[in-house]
């Protein structure tokens, strides 16, 4: 009898410590997603996360809109304006422009930043003959058929 | 000696004796002892009975909460301590213009404030911030560190947990905050007196994109901008502001770790291609900027169309703004004047409303070109008399010497002999009235008046025939003109908005035909002798190389007292090449100081304009272009 109770004891122990260890792993990771949901959307401490490698996907767009931002300025009109100057470069005139032909010459296109949508196909189900031909074009049907099965069959 | 055995030594073989008991003295309890045992029984009865009631009434309580009205109240406050609300805001969508260069992105900026838990020197934290943020006009003033030290302080009494302190930090600015934080951290540990050891400890930031600008005041009065609030003001800011937004999303986020949840997907703002040209919008104000100097104009506008599709490939207006600094937007725009004119501001156009006038009476078969009239100086109608600019009679006139010398007479003429049923319904078809319904935000309808209309008298009908007593915007009169101008006689839809990016698709709508109002044969006709008087006139209007058509205007501006000559608007409507039209250019200058002559003052912004016009479209002189065709 003790020994019963022994047993069922251990093996209700057992399932007790995998039940513990199971939920506390969840619990660890639970927590660790958290903090990696904190990195997105919480607050950031002036002397922390400068070390840490792990960036979130909406951090890396921040930046990387925020660097096109960047690019643009440094390439916008009046900046480069001011590298024309630099360079001595002065705007053509329309007379001192010469124009030729050249076969085949694409003008250029404006900006696709995508693809266009994709045109939608209707498949729309074709009527079987059975419900829209009359009976005399149901006869001349089996008319034709069968000559033309007697005409395949002739060597 | 046997009695002593007996007593102390048990022999062997017998049984041992059971030992007496020994005798134990009778505990003896006095009255007043028993009456406290029983007290202490009956305590520990009631006490028990008492915890035993307690534990029933929370039972009950329990079981009361569970029906009670106020159950999912209770819930609502239980939830609010597991779990948090966040509101997640999609990035805004770029814009870009025609080929592809960006106008309007975002930059990020940190949200600055304190965890008020986790301060440990206030005065620091608003000592610092004082001196970093100086460049922010919200933040500098005398005084800001001593609220910044008094939000702190009454948020630690109230048990605030987080204070935002600023907002829209430069990165700059947090490396400075940041900098400032390390310094502190490695100060020794030394009595430091009463202020305490120098700490930022508690100052935390959040990053977040903020609409940027690379462009700065460039095509400011197309864009608009976004406010502090997030919101399009103005402009494709404004008309777009659904699409470029995205809609934002509110999640609870659980502090439950077993049911944490992913943060949602969030459906970016759409981006949005213009059809504005950025080098053809930077010379459109490069020009306009240098027409105002020259004629000393309170402003202006010029724009640009490609009168084929209604595409708009350049919107100049003034004032700009930089969107940038949206926050000097009361400063810029003073005295009502509109965020952008040629949407917003109507006015009298003058003479370059003849365009309209001719196109009307040549389509309807009223005159022709080489229809003859005797201009004698003046002409009643209405019970007005109208002379012409010059107060002179030019003696017979054809058509085009009619438009060449811009006579009021002529066209007065021409409009009674259209009659003022049909002349409004070409106007009514012509879109004025009515908005154009170009994308953009604030546009304003104009005002045409109508027959049957109570301020409408017969002699509104000679007035306008030549751009006085009506309202019109320049974004009317260049659609309507673009029906002339594309020599087809389709009136074009003006549009900015070229594509639309949307979830990895690029949808790019047709161009909108509005109406015809006029045939194709008419528009030719009308080009030609446009063309031809500005070749009669030897206009300043006119650029070598390239044919091109086109009116002036100068129109007497109304006052409380009646017209006055002393200020005008002067404007100039041209279009070209005249075989193959590629461009439509408006200009308008309201009240030019060097001269009010749209003739004197337009015409030449005109011709600039279209001088750097066919260097940046590729298009070849006329001669060129007929070599190489020959060719």
């Amino acid at each position: 009898m003790i020994g019963v109770i022994l047993l069922f004891l251990v093996c209700a122990a057992i399932v007790a410590g995998i039940y513990l260890n199971v939920t506390a792993r969840a619990a660890a990771v639970g927590r660790q997603i958290q903090e990696m949901q904190v990195r997105v959307y919480g607050y950031h401490y002036l002397t922390g996360d400068t070390g840490e490698t792990y960036v979130p996907i909406e951090e890396l767009e921040q930046r990387i809109a925020n660097l096109s931002s960047q690019l643009a300025y440094i390439t916008s009109y009046s900046i480069m304006q001011e590298r024309v100057k630099d360079l001595n470069l002065t705007p053509i005139d329309a007379d001192h422009i010469d124009y030729m032909e050249v076969p085949g010459y694409v003008e250029r296109q404006t900006t696709s930043l995508a693809p266009p949508p994709v045109p939608v196909v209707v498949t729309a189900s074709t009527i079987a003959p059975e419900f829209k031909e009359s009976l005399f074009d149901w006869v001349a049907d089996q008319v034709r058929k069968t000559a033309r099965l007697f005409s395949e069959a002739q060597p | 000696m046997r009695r002593y055995m007996a007593e102390h030594v048990v022999p062997t073989g017998r049984i041992r004796r059971k030992q007496p008991l020994r005798e134990v003295p009778e505990i003896t309890h006095s009255v007043s002892e028993k009456a406290g045992q029983t007290l202490t029984g009956w305590r520990f009865n009631l006490l028990g009975v008492l915890f035993l009631l307690a534990g029933v009434m929370v039972i009950i309580q329990l079981i009361r909460l569970q029906f009670s009205p106020e159950r999912s109240e209770f819930v609502l406050q239980g939830e609010q301590y597991s779990r948090t609300l966040h509101i997640f805001y999609p990035p805004r969508g770029d814009i870009y213009d025609r080929w592809g260069r960006l106008l309007a992105g975002s930059t990020l900026v940190y949200e600055v404030g304190v965890q008020v838990g986790n301060v440990e020197n206030p005065d620091s934290i608003a000592f610092a911030l004082s001196k970093v943020l100086v460049s922010h006009p919200e933040y500098n003033y005398a005084g800001y560190s001593d609220d910044i030290f008094a939000v702190i302080h009454q948020a630690q009494i109230s048990g605030t947990a987080y204070v935002q302190l600023a907002d829209f930090v430069t990165p700059e600015e947090l490396t400075q905050l940041q900098d400032w934080a390390r310094n502190y951290a490695n100060l020794p540990n030394v009595d430091y007196g009463e202020a305490g050891r120098p700490s930022l400890d508690g100052l935390v930031y959040r990053l977040r994109l903020e609409r940027y600008y690379p462009e700065n005041e460039l095509g400011a009065n197309v864009l608009g901008f976004v406010n502090r609030e997030g919101t399009g003001m103005f402009g494709v800011e404004s008309e777009f502001n659904d699409l470029l937004a995205g809609a934002p999303q509110s999640v609870w986020m659980t502090l439950n770790p077993y049911q944490v949840t992913e943060i949602p997907q969030l459906k970016a703002g759409a981006d949005i291609i213009l059809t504005i040209d950025r080098e053809i919008q930077a010379a459109a104000e490069d020009v306009l900027d240098k027409g105002l100097e020259d004629s000393g104009a309170d402003g202006g506008v010029l724009l640009v169309m490609d009168p084929n599709t209604g595409e708009m490939l350049a919107i100049a207006s003034t004032p700009r703004l930089n969107p940038n600094e949206y926050w000097n937007y009361a400063s810029v725009f003073t005295d009502n004047t509109p965020y952008n004119r040629a949407v917003s501001q109507d006015y009298e156009p003058g003479s370059v409303f003849k365009i309209l006038t001719m196109a009307s009476a040549l389509d309807n078969g009223t005159v022709t070109p080489d229809t003859q009239f005797v201009d004698t100086g003046s002409i009643q109608i209405g019970g007005i008399t109208i002379h012409n600019w010059d107060w002179g009679a030019w003696g017979p006139q054809d058509m085009q010497g009619c438009m060449a010398h811009s006579l009021n007479v002529c066209l007065t003429w021409v409009a009674s002999q259209l009659g003022a049923g049909p002349f409004y319904q070409y106007m009514q078809s012509f879109g004025f009235g009515r908005t154009t319904g170009i994308d953009l935000a604030g546009e304003a309808p104009g005002r045409l008046k109508l027959p049957g209309d109570t301020d409408w008298f017969e002699a509104e009908l000679g007035t306008n025939s030549f751009g006085q007593g009506i309202a019109v915007t320049p974004i009317q009169m260049v659609m309507a003109i673009s029906s002339v101008a594309n020599a087809k006689g389709e009136m074009m839809m003006p549009h900015v908005m070229r594509s639309m990016v949307r979830d990895g698709v690029q949808y790019t709508p047709t161009p909108q035909i509005v109406g015809q109002p006029i045939s194709a044969e008419t528009a030719r006709h009308l080009t030609d002798l446009l063309a031809n008087s500005l070749e009669g006139e030897s206009s300043d209007a006119l650029v070598e190389g390239y044919r091109v058509a086109g009116k002036t205007g100068t129109a007497e501006i109304a006052t409380p007292t009646g017209y006055t000559s002393d200020e005008t608007n002067a404007s100039f409507a041209g279009w070209g090449p005249v075989g193959n039209p590629r461009f439509l250019v408006y200009v308008w200058l309201e009240k030019p100081t060097s001269s009010p002559w749209g003739s004197v003052v337009a015409a030449p912004v005109f011709h600039d304009m279209v001088e750097r016009l066919v260097v940046l479209m590729d298009i070849p002189p006329d001669g060129v272009l007929q070599g190489l065709v020959n060719h």
